[in-house]
């Protein structure tokens, strides 16, 4: 009792030094809580990012190599519909035999611009040391196109929307892992030979679809069970079906080929997050021309202001923090130190009286640990009003991946011909418990920093010197 | 009481060795009062401070009770203090964000006495030296003479053998300083302390038994009990 008597009366005494390193600590506090909030953020964007390319709980994935673009006017026509432009008009091919085209729809369902892999790869790759399971998926793009039957009429109609093929006994793995089922049911496993499909809800919205509607791909008639939402900033394909459908109806590439047997990715999870290296290097000898990514791997090459925003956060935001905090530090221990110098004859006195020097140091240090309580509260509360501010006026961030050509919107060509599918993520910036408690150690470590220094300058006194100074 | 043998302190101001006690030989006995007088600078404070432990001789022995302070270890020096040694300031030392009351109840903190037994003691010290009404004032509330009283209910709260005391009236008004004198004589009589006066005045080291004079170092006794023979 006497103990807080007293320290609460000598930082009533010192009350706008108190204040002052009280402030010191909360602002670097706050900054540290703030750039923690806002690199928690950046960090959640882009884990959503990429879980739109990997679905939740896939930690690797492997894709066929690209293929090259048929070059104008090779176009085969072994398999498949292909629609060319001949002397005659528009012709629809179809393994080898050509038609007018006229009055016609031409509906091409195929993977853009990459090589498929075997199905029998998946279960190769499930068998692999710490591969806890794998799925094969395909994604595809539907493009239709009516041609109008006379040769002046208007332009037909075309269509143009993405499918993903997906596995129905491994829905908890790949696209359809973080989607969140808003109407009717998912896929169950007895579905893997049915016309069914899942239908993204925006796609749905746009296009009038419910549960029970009739959606028509490849010239299949698909029924939809389900209504899909994935979570805000992915970008999900607008209809999920069958893998066993998908191989059935899709062309292998625009011009035909058939898919029968094969997948274009792979999505695999490891045993523990530990294990992700080891089993990234295992398929990469199994299936050596595959490209095999692991999400940090991908995490490197996103780019757009999401990328920017990480590298901010990460590297300046965590330096100033730091600067900010080893400022503060330093002031409160400053002015600690000198509060000690001008109450030596206080001290001298105590220790004239039978105080061990413990006991002085402790008073110290408990006036130094309030004042980086104060810090502490102060500092949390500055930092959730800068996470707050960043959360009002930070832009909405884009994220752009190096992604398959589907040639649908959001999707743009660099100069070396690749292409990025663009994703714009809003910045939600969390303070978690974790980053609170950061806080407080922080503060009081201010705090006690600053105590310790008085304390050792208290250990040096002698009580004749300290008194001394009295006279 | 104490037996000081050939106790010299030294202090080192630069290259130069200031010499502030010198060769000081002396025996306080039980309940003496002793006054020291001496020109500023004369070591009257530095002896002062070694016989309370606040400071070790550079050569020499000083024994208290056969206790010798210069070679005892700080824990037990400062657990001395504690229990044994009241000190009284000219300037009165006491701590500014505390009371009347709080400022003598720190005496007893070292002694680990429970709140309750601090207060009485606390209670009584204050009546004692007629404070009880001015318990809960501050410092800065208090007359130059009220501090002082302050401080020697401070000083002697915990009923130590000795109460050193460095210019108790220094800062004092002649009446003031006549109470304060006056109270420390009653005390010293009533107690049977033992008291170690610095002064400046003459007229109080004449109502000390014993007056011993510093001058450069060296202490004079120019004035005696008179011991029994035999």
């Amino acid at each position: 009792m006497f103990f807080v008597t007293y320290l609460r009366r000598e930082l009533r005494r010192r009350l706008r030094q108190a204040v002052f390193i009280a402030l010191g600590l909360a602002l670097g506090v706050g900054l540290v809580v703030t750039v923690a909030a806002a690199s928690a953020g950046v960090r959640k964007a882009q884990s959503g990012v990429l879980s739109t390319l990997y679905g939740v709980g896939t930690d690797v994935t492997v894709t066929g190599p690209a293929q090259a673009p048929p070059a104008p006017g090779t176009q085969s026509s072994k398999n498949g519909q292909t629609l060319q432009i001949g002397p005659r008009g528009p012709e629809i091919c179809t393994k080898g035999k050509c038609v007018s085209a006229a009055g016609h729809t031409v509906d091409q369902l195929f993977p853009p611009l990459i090589e498929p892999i075997r199905a029998s790869k998946v279960a190769a790759v499930a068998r692999l040391h710490d591969v806890a399971a794998a799925a094969g998926a395909i994604a595809l793009v539907d493009n239709s196109l009516t041609i109008p039957k006379n040769s002046g009429a208007p332009q037909g109609n075309s269509d143009s929307f993405t499918v993903d093929a997906v596995d129905t006994a491994h829905t908890a793995l790949g696209p359809m892992a973080a989607a969140t089922i808003t109407s009717g049911h998912s896929f169950i496993a007895a579905d893997a030979d049915a016309d069914v499909a899942v239908v993204d809800s925006g796609y749905a919205i746009s296009n009038g679809l419910k549960t029970g509607s009739a959606i028509i791909i490849r010239q299949v008639r698909f029924t939809v069970i389900g209504i899909a939402t994935q979570p805000q900033g992915t970008s999900p394909p607008d209809v999920y079906i069958p893998l066993a459908r998908g191989q059935a109806i899709a062309s292998a590439t625009k011009a035909g080929g058939s898919l029968a047997g094969d997948v274009t990715l792979i999505y695999v999870a490891a045993a523990s997050a530990a294990d992700v290296p080891a089993v990234q290097h295992e398929i990469s000898r199994l299936l050596p021309g595959d490209t095999v990514s692991a999400a940090s791997s991908l995490a490197s090459e996103v780019t757009g202001s999401l990328a920017g925003a990480a590298k901010l956060a990460n590297d300046l935001g965590k330096w100033v923090s730091v600067l900010a905090l080893m400022a503060a530090f330093a002031i409160a221990s400053l002015l600690t130190m000198a509060a000690v110098a001008r109450r030596s004859a206080e001290f001298g006195t105590l220790k004239s009286l039978g105080w061990r020097t413990q006991r002085i140091i402790a008073q110290v240090l408990g006036e130094s640990v309030a004042v980086g309580i104060a810090g502490a509260a102060a500092g949390v509360g500055l930092g959730f009003a800068g996470a707050a501010i960043i959360a009002k006026v930070a832009p909405t961030l884009s994220a752009a991946v190096a992604s398959q050509d589907s040639g649908l919107p959001q999707t743009t060509r660099n100069a070396a011909g690749v292409s990025y599918h663009t994703v714009l993520v809003p910045l939600s910036p969390s303070i978690t418990i974790g980053v609170i408690e950061l806080a407080v150690i922080l503060a009081l470590a201010g705090g006690l920093l600053a105590g310790a220094l008085g304390a050792w300058r208290i250990a040096l006194l002698q009580p004749a010197d300290a008194l001394a100074a009295v006279a | 009481m104490y037996t000081l043998t050939g106790v010299t302190k030294l202090y080192c101001k630069g290259r130069q060795t200031v010499p502030a006690v010198t060769g000081v030989d002396l025996v306080i006995g039980d309940g003496e009062w002793l006054a020291i007088q001496g020109r500023t600078g004369g070591g009257k404070t530095t002896l002062l401070n070694l016989l309370g432990g606040l400071d070790r001789p550079t050569s020499g022995s000083i024994e208290l009770d056969g206790t010798s302070l210069g070679t005892l270890p700080e824990t037990r020096l400062t657990a001395l203090r504690a229990q044994s040694i009241g000190v009284i300031f000219q300037t009165f030392n006491l701590i500014p964000t505390l009371s009347a009351a709080e400022n003598v109840e720190a005496a007893l903190i070292p002694m680990r006495a429970s709140q309750v037994a601090r207060r009485a003691r606390t209670t009584a010290a204050l009546d004692e030296v007629g404070l009880t009404d001015r318990a809960n004032h501050l410092p800065s509330e208090l007359s130059g003479g009220q501090q002082q009283r302050a401080a020697i209910a401070r000083a002697l709260v915990k009923n130590p053998k000795v109460v050193l005391a460095d210019e108790p009236t220094g800062s004092l008004d002649e009446d003031t300083r006549e109470d304060i004198i006056g109270l420390l004589e009653r005390l010293w009589r009533e107690r049977g302390l033992t008291l170690v006066l610095v002064t400046h005045d003459t007229a109080i080291a004449r109502r000390a038994q014993r007056v011993g004079v510093m001058s450069k170092g060296r202490l004079a006794i120019t004035k005696d009990i008179e011991r029994a023979s035999g």
